[in-house]
């Protein structure tokens, strides 16, 4: 069953599609909309508060249980936060199942599981004819300071990777239940609690006798099964059937094969004679004490069957990172709608949405208005919470157009500028603020930027507070040359990986104009560092590269 | 531990969070004792309150440690 589950500043969309599944006859859809009064006194207007991480899983989990009774295939809940006014949706939820009755049962069900026990608040009513009013805790609008020449000046990429390691820190772990891990870097040390296996094995189907027994003919004393342990000293010219897995039932025995002997009732006689024992003797494959896992690996499936293999069943792990992402500017409309001359479409929610699907996380997403006190209402509304979020991003408006924002908008939220230029293309402009533990980037608001500027400071950051490996540039050769002009700046070139037959990376730089050319985002997996005024470098040149697969945490 | 406050409870209490860094791990008996310590005004919600752990509603008999993440729920109203 497919469930998507999100909480949203922003208006819900008017048209959302089913989900494309062969097999569903019904598809329910439910808004539920702000009325116009509250308590019995006219309203203009309601703000919602939510405990995000909660309850994104409270209500995937109350999905869940009702599917048990009432069949569902997919399920969409749109919630939404902030400041709504008078006859806009504050919920929304799509349900699709394969006849129309489990969907109608789930859905009300549903609704009364919410109101009982998802952390989600109306917080406060706004009379009518009252302006949005900003909350207390919104400070006034610092001015960016000025002639702060250290944020200024241009950053080399090399600079702009170590000041985001040296900025960014581990944010604190926690114990969190193995079904809940993957992807996150394990913070501790795990070693074995016992020796593996824990007593001699049987590696075959056969018959345990003791090292060394010459007997002509074995009496089959008991049988052991892979689930049952009976601990019995054999003598000799006794035998156990045992089964491949069986834990033998003392020490110093070896397995004859059952295709090596010939059992008449319960006698069995050896017919072919084979050197190997057939065992898998305690602690072979590890000794109690000796480190199964080490802190900063990222739990992939073979790390977690290690864990539950020792019995590590709470490890101590990366928090699931809260993201908030928010894109700007007015030009921008929804994927789903037509622009007007002037407008584009909005492609960076979903790219940054795809980009850390392998990340742990709960990503919120929001559209911010341009006018900036319009824009800090809904950032107030949504994430002023100290632990509303642990890193943001904001796409756009972080260049120096009238209205570009970003700067003062993360200065305005308390956070302190890192360094704001950057001497890498493309990637300009690219902000870094720190408060405390939390993270916010400003980020090129178009496409190929974004995705460049997310895999080498993104991820940088991404690595600090999870705790994992940062991405690491490689070597590898040039398929193709690489037809650059000499440029200024150090460039982070996309480029195509593949492994030729013989094992060795072959890199094919792709076309790209300038930062606006999206045209090679879909088959770009690589990033070729070029160094400042280079120019073109010839087929087979040996370069450095960022591969941009599987990098995070490795 | 990281403890976050909710709705009619951030003005009770002031703030929307508080960093506690208990010796040992506390049962909800202990906690709601260190809470009502540093924030008296939260008795009167006690009886409407309830307590999650790492984003879970927590049982009567849960242990919170200093890496949880706890949260105090007052009656919800979503939807």
């Amino acid at each position: 069953m497919e469930i998507e589950v999100q909480l949203t500043g922003s208006p819900i969309a008017e048209k959302i599609s089913p989900p494309r599944l062969a097999a569903h006859g019904a598809w329910l859809e439910f808004r539920g909309a702000v009325r116009d009064e509250e308590n019995g006194k006219k309203i203009s207007g309601l703000e919602y508060e939510a405990y995000p991480e909660m309850a994104v899983r409270e209500i995937r989990r109350i999905i869940e249980s009702l599917a048990v009774t009432h069949p569902c295939l997919a399920a969409k809940v749109i919630h939404r936060v902030g400041l709504i006014p008078v006859g806009e949706a504050a919920i929304y939820v799509g349900i699709a199942s394969r006849h129309r009755a489990e969907a109608i049962a789930l859905l009300g069900e549903f609704m009364n599981h919410l109101k009982q026990g998802v952390p989600i608040w109306k917080r406060r009513a706004l009379p009518i004819g009252a302006r949005l009013s900003q909350p207390q805790h919104v400070e006034t609008l610092k001015p960016a300071a000025a002639g702060a020449s250290h944020t200024a000046a241009l950053r080399s990429l090399d600079e702009v990777i170590s000041e985001i390691q040296s900025r960014c820190q581990p944010l604190p772990g926690l114990h969190a239940p193995l079904a809940e891990v993957f992807g996150r870097v394990l913070r501790e040390t795990v070693c074995a609690p016992g020796d593996l296996p824990p007593v001699d094995r049987s590696t075959r189907d056969g018959y345990a006798i003791l090292n060394g027994d010459e007997s002509e003919n074995y009496q089959v004393v008991d049988t052991l099964h892979a689930a049952g342990w009976k601990p019995r000293q054999l003598k000799p010219g006794e035998a156990v059937r045992v089964a491949t897995g069986a834990s033998l039932p003392c020490e110093n025995l070896r397995v004859v094969m059952q295709e090596s002997v010939e059992r008449t009732g319960n006698q069995i006689r050896i017919v072919r004679h084979e050197s190997a024992t057939n065992i898998s003797l305690r602690g072979e494959d590890l000794r109690a004490g000796e480190p199964l896992l080490h802190g900063g690996t990222m739990l992939n499936a073979g790390a977690l069957a290690i864990l539950a293999t020792a019995g590590h069943v709470n490890p101590l792990v990366s928090p699931r990172l809260r993201v908030l992402h928010f894109t700007t500017g007015d030009e921008i409309v929804p994927p789903d709608q037509t622009p007007k001359p002037g407008q584009i479409r909005d492609s960076n929610s979903v790219l940054i949405r795809g980009l850390l699907q392998n990340v742990p996380c709960d990503l919120r997403l929001a559209h911010l208005p341009e006018d900036f006190e319009q824009a800090k209402l809904l950032v107030s509304a949504f994430s002023l919470q100290p632990s509303a979020f642990d890193l943001l991003l904001v796409s756009g408006g972080a260049s120096v157009g009238e209205k570009d924002f970003t700067h003062p908008l993360l200065e305005w939220l308390g956070f302190e500028i890192a360094f704001s230029q950057v001497n890498v293309r493309p990637g300009r402009p690219l902000i870094l603020g720190v408060k405390d533990s939390r993270v916010a980037f400003g980020l090129p608001g178009n496409p190929l930027s974004h995705f460049v500027c997310f895999h080498f400071a993104v991820a940088t950051a991404l690595a600090r507070m999870t705790g994992g490996a940062p991405p690491k540039f490689l070597r590898g050769r040039l398929a193709d040359k690489l037809d650059d002009k000499p440029c200024p700046r150090e460039t982070l070139w996309p480029a195509k990986l593949e492994i030729s037959p013989d094992a060795t990376v072959r890199l094919h730089p792709l076309a790209w104009a300038n930062s606006g050319n999206v045209a090679c985002l879909a088959s770009a997996n690589a990033l070729v560092r070029v160094p400042a005024n280079t120019g073109p470098v010839e087929q087979f040149a040996v370069v450095d590269f960022l591969p941009l697969t599987a990098m995070l945490g490795e | 531990m990281r403890i976050l406050f909710f709705a009619q409870l951030k003005d009770v209490t002031g703030c929307d969070a508080v960093e506690l860094s208990p010796p040992s791990p506390l049962n909800c008996e202990q906690l709601w004792t260190m809470l009502l310590e540093k924030f008296p005004g939260l008795r009167g919600h006690r009886g409407n309150v309830r307590l999650t752990r790492n984003w879970e509603y927590a049982d009567a008999d849960a242990q919170f440690t200093n890496t949880d993440e706890v949260a105090l729920i007052p009656p919800v109203s979503g939807g």
